[in-house]
């Protein structure tokens, strides 16, 4: 049951890498942009995933655990 | 007890700029401000075991971070500052017809937690490294981590393959209830976390992410002030969790630019799988709005619904074979929905800016239906006041 989330990662990575488009760097003005990034406001993002963490049972992505808390 | 992990400054934030112009480094030293005022809706009298609407918890935030580079190098430190108050979910019972309700912890509690979070980053051997470690503590519950992670781009900057490894020590010891003869007076818990991603581009105003992470949890993963009832002997037993937890979550994230309308689109997917049965959906929906060139406006809509952990019941009505007991709602079926604005000004070198949330669970939101729903279920708003100044 738990073997899924590995392989499918695997086909997803080969399947996403394979797309990827030649963007020169002087087309990626847009993408450059601050609101463009996966994390436009870190401190803010970081407070809300502690909330979140807190009330719900599920969590992860692609950041560490930072020191835990007793949050009832 | 949830042992909930506020993250520590990533690679993660710095992926989609490495991605669209690699070789550019930030130069300036950034500091940044939030405060916010979270407050927990009251629980209802319906809901309630007393009849009557009781409050909930008020958390204050501070979280002060500055990002500072030295030369090919980076520093970064996070201090949050959380003073807590208010009542919370201790037990649920029947009532007279059988229907679940909330007991509410007696006491008001107030604590204040105190978290710092160093990052280090450096280019070693073609990759972007960052090395962390942190402290958290507050009267009842401590926790050192460290962590390490590591980037590759390669120079056409395509895309960006990320990963990383955590660990946590926590520690605690419970004050209140602790002359109770059945309450721990400490325990620990070991935390590993693990995560690998790859973010590419997929044309000039479009960039994803997706990342597979993996937890281990190990050691006391129960809330110590939380109780359960059986009804076999009307009366409560402690919570009681196993010992041990694995999960497991894929993530993908979608950045697409509309040049037309001058704002960025955001959707965030998480699917969440563990072996105590959890399995939790979350989607999120941001639209980054710019006017003006100075400001900047975005409204976000969340969704999320997880199903509930094996040993998990409102209320028992004998003990389980396994020992095994939890009302906690965070562990019961239920669905949420989150509302949220945004607004930030740039000032010259001065960004400011708030934002207000919403956020209900309720067992309608949930995928598929819920036959019981918790009563203890939260419902908060949050305000916050951001503050920035690169120098």
């Amino acid at each position: 049951m738990v073997q899924w989330p590995w392989r499918l990662s695997v086909f997803a990575f080969a399947a996403l890498t394979s797309a990827c488009a030649t963007v020169q760097p002087w087309q990626r003005g847009d993408l450059a942009r601050t609101e463009m990034a996966f994390e436009p406001d870190a401190v803010l993002g970081a407070y809300r995933r502690h909330v979140e963490f807190s009330k719900e049972a599920a969590s992860g992505g692609p950041t560490l655990g930072g020191g835990g808390c007793g949050c009832n | 007890m949830a042992a909930t992990k506020p993250h520590s400054p990533s690679l993660s934030a710095l992926t989609a700029a490495a991605l669209a112009l690699p070789g550019v480094a930030a130069a300036e030293v950034q500091a940044d401000a939030l405060y916010a005022h979270y407050r927990e809706a009251d629980i209802s009298g319906s809901r309630s075991a007393t009849g009557r609407d009781a409050p909930r918890y008020t958390i204050d935030t501070l979280l002060v971070r500055v990002d500072a580079p030295l030369g090919e190098r980076a520093l970064s430190g996070n201090l949050t500052v959380e003073t807590m108050s208010g009542a919370s979910p201790w037990w649920v019972q029947p009532d007279q017809n059988g229907k679940p309700v909330q007991v509410m912890s007696g006491a008001s509690i107030r604590e204040e937690r105190v978290d710092v979070q160093l990052t280090y980053g450096l280019p070693l051997a073609g990759l972007d490294w960052a090395v962390s470690a942190g402290y958290s503590d507050e009267d009842d519950y401590r926790a050192v981590n460290g962590g390490i992670e590591a980037a590759y781009s390669p120079q056409a900057g395509a895309y960006t393959l990320s990963a990383g490894l955590g660990y946590s020590y926590d520690r605690l010891e419970p004050t209140r209830g602790a002359s109770s003869p059945d309450v721990i007076e400490r325990a620990d818990k070991d935390s590993l976390t693990a995560y690998a991603g790859v973010s590419f581009i997929v044309d000039a105003q479009t960039t994803m992410q997706a990342a597979l992470s993996h937890g281990v949890y190990d050691g006391y993963l129960s809330d110590p002030y939380k109780r359960a009832f059986i009804t076999a002997s009307a009366a409560t037993v402690p919570d009681r969790r196993p010992s041990e937890r694995h999960l497991w979550s894929l993530s993908a994230k979608l950045r697409h630019y509309f040049a037309g309308a001058g704002a960025a689109l955001h959707a965030d997917y998480r699917y969440y799988y563990d072996d105590w049965e959890i399995e939790a959906h979350a989607l999120e929906l941001a639209w980054h709005q710019t006017l003006a060139e100075t400001w900047r406006v975005i409204p976000a809509l969340r969704w999320y619904s997880q199903s509930q952990a094996y040993f998990y019941a409102p209320y028992y009505t004998a003990s389980r074979g396994d020992g095994l007991a939890s009302s906690d709602y965070r562990l019961s079926p239920y669905g949420a929905l989150s509302v949220r604005l945004d607004l930030r000004k740039v000032l010259g070198a001065w960004i400011v800016g708030g934002g207000i949330e919403w956020y209900a669970a309720d067992a309608d939101y949930a995928l598929g239906s819920v036959a019981v729903e918790n009563p203890g279920l939260v419902e908060y708003l949050v305000l916050n006041l951001r503050l920035g100044r690169r120098f």
